[in-house]
């Protein structure tokens, strides 16, 4: 084993898991405040410097609920697979934090380093769409393995709304790789330089807007948390989970928002591109981190919004209108290719509004279509 | 035609309207509200609360005008059972999505229907306080309850209400929430008088179509005479 590369790695790797951990605990914070703003109430604010009256905004709460998760019991119900009990939550971090080096982040003391060139390897989106699919795995793990039938549901659903929304998350993904002409996240943050933004054209805004919403659902967020939906199912898998057990689910399930944030940075807000790259290289990181930011917080807006889908819906709105949406969208961009190899405005400006008018009637005519059943409630017995 | 996804900005808009609201109006901060302290001042340890029980505590922090959590009876005033509004057609019992409300109809010792329960039960652990039982009564009988302090050691037979503890006064329903109360009082009003109107136009129909009809047999009786 070279010891040079071992350093290496640890140089590349290293600060990564300590900014987004870090980051995490931010996040926490961050959404408890706001949602309580929402609700017009104030959030944490009482934990700040121990031992004193000054509360920084509550800013020390996740410190707290750290030191809280790490002293409770460890408590795994009798005839639960010890094992897979385990096992869940540390698989439910890995891949969570493995793909968060595909993203194309350019920190200043990683430029000259071997190894993270490793990572940027040439098939970085698939491995990412790869890997995140453990993530099923390790919500079915912990929902089996607890013994409990709350748990079972919530890996049940977990496992039904995960697959099915990974086919317009690729989907939608496809139409950027397909674009690029390359599979390198680097690369395709690279041609993005310049505000040439993907998800500044019509196709590419359909492709982020099914990419955004299914990885709402991915990561089991609202209005898409119905394996952890607390007023049906408890918490779901991690039901039966407490102590740091917890907190590693915990953990994993933001690192895994971070992750698919960040790719969605790579993928259509154009990576790390943002004003003043020239005279500063390393804003990138900057720019980077704060559109994942805003990402974050939107998905925190979304939850404070809106109300839990039902499984009937989730699973309609999957296969009944993105999956529709996102096929048609990858013919759009492919046609949208090809016009805008001919180099000319008029063809470009027709491109852009024919595309924008077939996306968007497309949309609403799958809306109508799906909204034979819904109804309003009708009352049977009162006249 | 609305924009696709609209009634998602819309929301969204809602959503931050309060967020930002939150910082610069202190009445949003309902939560926040400690105007029932001497000084207003937030509280900073439990001798800060009142001793006593605190009736302005629960007043002023929990339940507003709008509040609702439990469904009740209306009655109008007197006797509960002699004014009760409710007539036990049983339209609640089976609109209530968790069903949740049980309902025996009360028969006088001749074994004739009189209009007005003899068993209503809602079962407050199962009711979702949708107030789905208030929107279909017919009879403004059935109206939602601020009262909020349920708790009992029992779990089964305390969370199951009787109907004399469902039965509260049309003045108490003012009391709680007057706005809505003194709307369904003018609601009842009118249809009452609307209801008055059809019965007299109708007794005054029947009327003229017998002064018509008196009218007529006594021409008949002139043309005969005539002849």
């Amino acid at each position: 084993m070279n010891f040079e590369l071992l350093i290496d790695i640890l140089i590349a790797t290293v600060p990564l898991m300590l900014i987004f951990a870090t980051l995490f605990a931010f996040t926490t914070w961050l959404e408890r405040k706001a949602l309580a703003r929402i609700q017009n109430r104030i959030g944490p604010n009482k934990v700040g410097i121990p031992c004193t009256r000054i509360g920084l905004f509550g800013l020390g709460q996740p410190a707290a609920d750290g030191i809280k998760m790490l002293f409770k019991e460890d408590i795994v119900p009798r005839g639960a697979d010890r094992l897979f009990h385990l096992l869940a939550p540390i698989l439910a971090l890995i891949p969570a934090m493995l793909v968060l080096c595909f993203l194309p982040l350019e920190f200043p003391w990683t430029k000259s380093l071997l190894p993270i060139q490793a990572f940027l390897l040439d098939g970085a989106v698939i491995f990412f769409f790869a890997i995140t699919g453990l993530n099923t795995l390790a919500v079915f793990m912990a929902g089996w393995a607890s013994r409990n039938k709350y748990s079972l549901l919530g890996g049940m659903r977990a496992v039904a709304q995960m697959v099915s929304y990974e086919i317009p998350l690729v989907l939608s993904a496809v139409i950027v790789v397909m674009m690029v002409g390359s599979l390198n996240a680097a690369e395709i943050a690279d041609a993005q330089k310049g505000f040439d933004w993907f998800v500044l054209s019509p196709w590419g805004f359909t492709a982020f807007v099914i990419f955004f919403i299914s990885a709402l659902a991915e990561t089991n967020r609202s209005p898409f948390d119905l394996p952890e939906a607390e007023s049906e199912i408890i918490a779901g898998y991690f039901t039966e989970y407490s102590g740091f057990k917890f907190a590693l689910f915990f953990l994993g399930e933001y690192i895994a928002m971070f992750a698919i944030s960040g790719l969605a940075v790579t993928l259509f807000l154009g990576g790390g591109d943002g004003p003043g790259l020239a005279a500063a290289p390393w804003l990138s990181v900057v720019w980077f981190i704060a559109k994942i930011f805003a990402l974050i917080a939107v998905m925190i807006w979304l939850r404070g919004t809106l109300p839990r889908l039902r499984v009937d819906q989730l699973m309609g709105f999957a296969w009944r209108f993105m999956l529709p949406l996102s096929i048609l969208n990858i013919l759009v961009a492919g046609f949208a290719w090809h016009a805008q190899q001919q180099d000319s405005t008029i063809i470009t400006v027709i491109t852009w509004v024919a595309s924008l008018a077939i996306l968007y009637g497309t949309a609403s005519g799958l809306n109508q279509l799906n909204r034979g059943n819904t109804r309003p409630r009708k009352y049977k017995y009162a006249e | 035609m609305s924009i696709l996804g609209g009634g998602i900005f819309k929301g969204m808009a809602v959503t931050l309207r309060n967020f930002v609201g939150s910082y610069f109006s202190k009445e949003r901060l309902t939560t926040n509200d400690y105007s029932w302290r001497p000084d207003g001042a937030l509280p900073q340890s439990i001798a800060d609360y009142p001793k006593e029980e605190g009736e302005q505590l629960r007043d002023t922090t929990t339940v507003t005008n709008y509040s609702r959590n439990f469904p009740m009876l209306l009655h109008d005033g007197g006797e509960p059972m002699d004014t009760v509004r409710c007539v036990a057609c049983q339209i609640c019992e089976r609109e209530c999505p968790p069903q949740c409300i049980y309902i025996e109809k009360d028969y006088d010792e001749n074994g004739k229907y009189i209009k007005r329960p003899a068993i209503f039960d809602i079962d407050v652990s199962v009711c979702m306080s949708c107030q789905i039982c208030v929107e279909v009564c017919p009879f403004d009988a059935i109206v939602m309850n601020s009262q909020f302090e349920l708790s009992t050691p029992n779990r089964f037979g305390g969370l199951l209400v009787r109907r004399d503890d469902l039965l509260k006064s049309n003045d108490y329903y003012h009391k709680i929430h007057p706005e809505e109360a003194a709307a369904r009082d003018e609601k009842m009003a009118a249809e009452k008088a609307a209801k008055a109107a059809k019965k007299k136009a109708a007794g005054e129909k029947a009327k003229a179509a017998a002064e018509k009809k008196a009218a007529e047999a006594a021409k008949a009786e002139t043309k005969e005479g005539a002849e």
